[in-house]
């Protein structure tokens, strides 16, 4: 009878423990959030420096708790799966890929007026045609990229990297690597074509023909790369290890290794290349929206944090005088030069539905072949 | 009146019981009426004892997967609120009608073979030695010490094999350093650092059915059959390899499951010619609009399409089982 009163207890101390332990994720989850004292942010690796967010909270006494992101998609596909009560406050949304989320409803309207330092921002990126939609303000430009060609200069010649043909070539069969979906439009505006595909807004079959094209060429040239990879921190470290010699890249990565004192250059090839602003932006229905807005106002406040996220993520400041509190070897990995910016142009986001309605299957298609 | 030395030592238990939070509760009348409902019947105590493994089984093992089932019969989802969603079965003909699909799937089923059999092969001998071979004080200690990768999850651990087989990894070092390579051999994203990753991952699972199935084994019937005459390979393929079937049935049907589900380690070690059907899953769920559906219908087609496999491995080894006891 003793050993069945054992029993008893420890069945009823384990159903309870069972029960509670059931429900607590989905408490918690919405309970976490919405406490007074935190800010939740998901973004890149680096790109909320260390120092700003100790002293961050330790002034304001609000926790700051970052989920890292690798990719937009993603990103997407998180926040659309948690609306319309996300747990998240801040995002890490590139510029060109604003409407897609604005017309989901995941993105809140930024409110200017209580963010004090908004003028810190260089006027080039806050009040850009991109910047601006539906009449709103949607996010807060803190870092700019580019897709860079990136390669070794002990192997690889500065005059080799010049044109995206060098990737493609049978010199460095099997020392390259891509991301498949950023080629996608690098290839089309090799090809002489829109990557990003206004020109064909009133045309989809001949936009589905380009993509078909663009398709073809890197199937074509599968066997000759080594790598196809997702994330800046993945390339970093093929480089170093020496399994590949030359790739494409965001300028981030490639100037953080540049920074560290690695053998690497970095070039706008001639053919041209795409670039991008990243911005922080508040979640509808963010559950600590007030935390949120002090966060971004605070991360605004000063350039020498613009300066801080730069040295951290490779990234360019889009601070006003970030510049300054950088060293010259931060300011020469952070620069082009004149004739290759010249091949520069930004993400739009205008045919964006059309394009990755397109492209998506395109980057599966060729990871299967 | 005196009570002897037990019953006071009762007494005094059960007083001090009752002054505890479940003493208190084993006194109160309604716990105890409901208790003694309960468990009235063994019938009764099974369901109750019951109960917090169904509820485990069935919030943490089923519930995923029925939603999965759930998302694959959708229209769309992710989905603004509001929005109205339609069952549909068009997922599932997508893949029957697209053959770009084919290669992954069929892919990820003959690496997972291949790589089921490559770990077979490698743990068996470690098993036979382990449970045959090792003084049955010291098999605690060698299991442990085979059980130390198994500590680290499976990222850390792929990340050592990506340490050991790149282009300035310790592999590619130690062939330039006694000269046999001039220039360091391209190991990594491959399905051959690929294959290394996964029978390194999943060796365990190989290595304690094999090694419970050869403990079993009765020493008396290699020494028999050596008495007969038999040798080393006659008594390994007619007395150990048949005896020890069960075991390679377990190990192969749990590496194979596995196999068929990795994500990261072939993301991480895998290389363009090895896109394997997880990967082409996970990117329906990555790409940012309401893909969801194809991704969990192809996961519904890759979990069936395992089960059906391991089905009949199962079956052809019961047969082989049957055959070896007639």
């Amino acid at each position: 009878m003793t050993r069945l009163s054992m029993n008893r207890r420890k069945l009823l101390t384990t159903a309870a423990l069972s029960g509670a332990a059931l429900a607590t994720p989905a408490y918690l989850r919405r309970a976490h959030a919405q406490s007074g004292g935190e800010v939740n942010i998901w973004t890149y690796n680096d790109f909320v420096p260390e120092a700003f967010r100790e002293q961050f909270q330790d002034e304001t006494g609000i926790k700051i708790n970052v989920r890292l992101v690798d990719d937009q998609g993603k990103q997407f596909s998180l926040l659309a799966a948690e609306a319309p009560n996300p747990t998240v406050d801040i995002m890490t949304v590139a510029g060109h890929r604003f409407l897609q989320f604005i017309d989901s409803d995941l993105l809140a309207p930024l409110d200017t007026d209580r963010l004090s330092n908004w003028g810190n921002i260089n006027p080039t990126f806050s009040e850009s045609d991109w910047a601006t939609i539906q009449g709103h303000k949607w996010g807060a430009p803190i870092l700019s990229g580019m897709e860079v060609l990136a390669y070794n200069s002990d192997i690889v010649s500065a005059e080799e990297a010049q044109t995206w043909d060098t990737l493609f070539s049978e010199t460095y069969a099997k020392q390259t690597a891509y991301i498949i979906q950023d080629m996608m439009s690098i290839i089309m505006l090799k090809m002489g074509y829109d990557g990003n595909m206004v020109e064909y807004l009133d045309n989809p079959e001949r936009a589905a023909a380009i993509v078909e094209e663009a398709k073809n060429f890197l199937i074509e040239h599968k066997p000759l790369v080594r790598k196809y990879y997702d994330g800046g921190a993945e390339f970093q470290q093929m480089m170093v290890n020496q399994d590949i010699v030359l790739g494409h890249s965001w300028n981030g990565p490639a100037a953080a290794l540049i920074n560290d004192g690695f053998p690497l250059g970095m070039t706008i090839p001639r053919e041209g290349s795409y670039g991008f602003v990243y911005t922080f932006n508040i979640a509808n229905n963010a559950p600590n929206m007030d935390n949120a807005y002090t966060f971004l106002n605070a991360i605004l406040a000063s350039p020498e944090v613009g300066a801080a996220m730069t040295k951290a993520s490779g990234f360019i400041s889009t601070y006003k005088g970030a510049s300054e509190y950088l060293t010259d070897l931060e300011k020469k990995s952070t620069s082009f030069p004149e004739e290759q910016l010249a091949n520069l142009q930004f993400f739009r986001a205008e045919a964006n539905e059309m394009k990755y309605g397109l492209v998506d299957p395109a980057v599966e298609a060729i990871k299967a072949a | 009146m005196t009570f002897p030395a037990s019953a006071r030592e009762e007494r005094g238990a059960t007083a001090a019981r009752d002054r505890t939070f479940w003493g208190k509760l084993s006194g109160w009348a309604p716990y105890g009426a409901a208790l003694r409902v309960a468990t009235a019947s063994p019938r009764r105590q099974f369901l109750i004892l019951a109960i917090c493994p169904v509820i485990w089984v069935l919030t943490q093992h089923l519930g995923p997967m029925v939603q999965m089932l759930r998302v694959s019969l959708t229209d769309a989802y992710p989905v603004a609120p509001g929005t109205p969603q339609h069952f549909t079965i068009e997922h599932y003909l997508a893949f029957f009608h697209d053959p770009l699909f084919w290669q992954p799937f069929f892919r990820t089923l003959s690496f997972a073979g291949v790589f089921t059999f490559c770990t077979l092969v490698l743990t068996y001998p470690v098993a036979y030695f382990l449970a045959r071979h090792v003084r049955p004080k010291n098999r605690m200690l060698l299991l442990l010490l085979l059980l130390i990768p198994f500590w680290v999850g499976e990222i850390v651990r792929t990340y050592a094999i990506m340490i050991l087989l790149g282009n300035t990894g310790a592999v590619n070092l130690v062939l330039k350093w006694i000269g046999l390579i001039d220039r360091p051999i391209p190991f990594m994203y491959t399905s051959f650092s690929m294959g290394v990753g996964i029978v390194y991952l999943t060796a365990l699972y190989m290595l304690l059915p094999l090694y419970s199935a050869l403990e079993k084994l009765p020493a008396s019937l290699n020494e028999a059959a050596a008495d007969l005459g038999a040798g080393a390979w006659t008594r390994f393929r007619r007395v150990t390899l048949p005896l020890t079937l069960e075991g390679i049935s377990s190990g192969c049907t749990l590496v194979f499951l596995i196999s068929t589900g990795f994500y990261a380690t072939p993301v991480l070690l895998g290389g363009p010619s090895t896109t394997v059907f997880a990967e082409t899953i996970a990117g329906f769920f990555h790409v940012a609009g309401d893909q969801w559906p194809t991704g969990a219908a192809f996961a519904i087609i890759m979990f069936l399409a395992a089960l059906l496999v391991t089905a009949a491995f199962q079956k052809l080894m019961s047969s082989l089982r049957k055959g070896d006891s007639k």
